[in-house]
């Protein structure tokens, strides 16, 4: 069995069959549940305040999946070396990116398990809205690439630090750094910076498309700008977990 | 207040068209499509059509025309920013032979629920007055965008279910 194969399986295995794993997918669906919860009074809203909470659920949706990417990530390789596993790992005939890759097989099941759980919800607030499908859509193909950028990126400080706890922390501050355009508007981010940080910041990229899409209703040819922020922070953090995994003291 | 001020300015522009409306050099039309829906509500759209006649014997220029929306529910009287509802806000026509008209559609997104007037006004190059169509009314039906009755089971329903799963699988497992 192809080796990438066989360390994703076994990684999405202990994800699923672990009361840790399915614990982080019940407190998600909490997060979630009481997120529409709030919205229920709420029966007044326009149609674009309803777009406007499509879009807050998308962005909710895309930071808990930046976070659950963040905690697997971390754990990756430095999890490997506190629990003493790491180097039977390494004395497998396994490649740096091969290894990355397979660990990156877990964050992408716990994904994939997030975006469906997270299906209901959409519908659930968005179903008498405009642009139900797109929401849906656009979550996959912008949340994805942020998401297993998250992943790669803790990867990547897992394999630097060798420490669970300190690749964590420097993975939240970042986490914290990037995703909050979710709290500072877009009309609080028109300063020569704020435009700077929009421009190069893939949280952002997927933001103000699920904005452009779902609230403007605006067609992909004018995100194709901001898609390919996302795959360039997917290609620049996949090399850095490489980097990192190639260059890691044990 | 401002949007009140502005509902006054416009009203006032409106009421000064009509007294001038015998020496308006053009005369405007208004009239909703007949598929428009009969009870439409918020996400529909609505089209109105209006034709700009030069009703006088000189030639206007640099006509601008432009759709203007009204809330008139008692108590939320305020014009509405079109922003969200239309992106066909103005036409221009450089010239208009004495006789000669033209004609524009206005398609409008039902974003809000409530009662509402849309105008049609236009600005001639060198009369002193608005001219303006006549008003067609409408009202817009609310839709529930967020229903109890969706998110309840699902925001309920989900985590109990993964809440069974979990205790299924860790029971299997011990």
């Amino acid at each position: 069995m192809n080796p990438i194969i066989l360390i994703a399986s076994k990684e999405s295995g202990e994800l699923l069959g672990s009361g840790r794993g399915l614990g982080w997918l019940l407190a998600l669906s909490v997060i979630l549940s009481v997120l529409a919860l709030l919205l229920v009074s709420n029966t007044e809203l326009s149609l674009l305040d309803n777009a406007q909470v499509v879009y807050m659920v998308m962005g909710t949706i895309t930071a808990l999946g930046g976070l659950l990417a963040l905690v697997l990530g971390s754990d990756a390789i430095a999890g490997e070396k506190e629990r003493g596993t790491l180097i039977p790992l390494l004395l497998t005939p396994l490649t740096t990116t091969q290894m990355v890759l397979g660990k990156m097989g877990g964050q992408v099941v716990a994904w994939v398990l997030m975006y469906a759980l997270s299906l209901p919800y959409l519908w659930a607030v968005g179903s008498s809205g405009q642009n139900l499908v797109q929401a849906i859509a656009y979550l996959a193909l912008f949340g994805t690439p942020v998401v297993l950028g998250f992943g790669f990126y803790a990867i990547g400080l897992s394999a630097r630090f060798g420490n669970v706890r300190t690749a964590l922390l420097a993975a939240l501050i970042t986490l914290m750094l990037l995703a909050s355009p979710l709290l500072i508007g877009p009309s609080l981010r028109q300063s020569t910076l704020g435009k700077l940080f929009d421009m190069v910041n893939p949280f952002s990229a997927a933001l103000n498309t699920f904005d452009s899409v779902v609230i403007d209703s605006q067609p992909f040819s004018m995100q194709l700008g901001r898609f390919s922020v996302t795959l360039i922070w997917l290609a620049l953090t996949l090399w850095f977990a490489r980097r990192s995994a190639q260059a890691m003291e044990i | 207040m401002k949007r009140i001020m502005s509902l006054f300015v416009l009203l006032g522009a409106l009421l000064g068209a009509g007294s001038a409306w015998a020496d308006a050099p053009v005369q405007i039309t208004l009239t909703p499509d007949s598929h428009n829906p009969a009870q439409p509500k918020m996400g529909d759209w609505l089209k109105f059509h209006s034709v700009i006649k030069n009703t006088s014997s000189q030639p206007v220029s640099g006509l601008v025309v432009w759709i203007s929306l009204v809330q008139v529910d008692p108590g939320k009287e305020q014009p509405v920013d079109l922003e969200d509802w239309s992106a066909h806000k103005a036409a221009l026509q450089p010239s208009l032979a004495p006789g000669q008209s033209f004609s524009v559609d206005w398609p409008i997104r039902l974003i809000q629920a409530g009662n509402y007037r849309v105008v049609i006004s236009a600005a001639e190059r060198t009369a002193s007055t608005l001219l303006a169509s006549p008003f067609a009314d409408f009202h817009v039906e609310r839709k529930p965008t967020i229903e109890s009755k969706r998110i309840l089971p699902v925001a309920l329903g989900m985590p109990l279910l993964i809440a069974a799963f979990t205790a299924r699988r860790l029971r299997r497992r011990m």
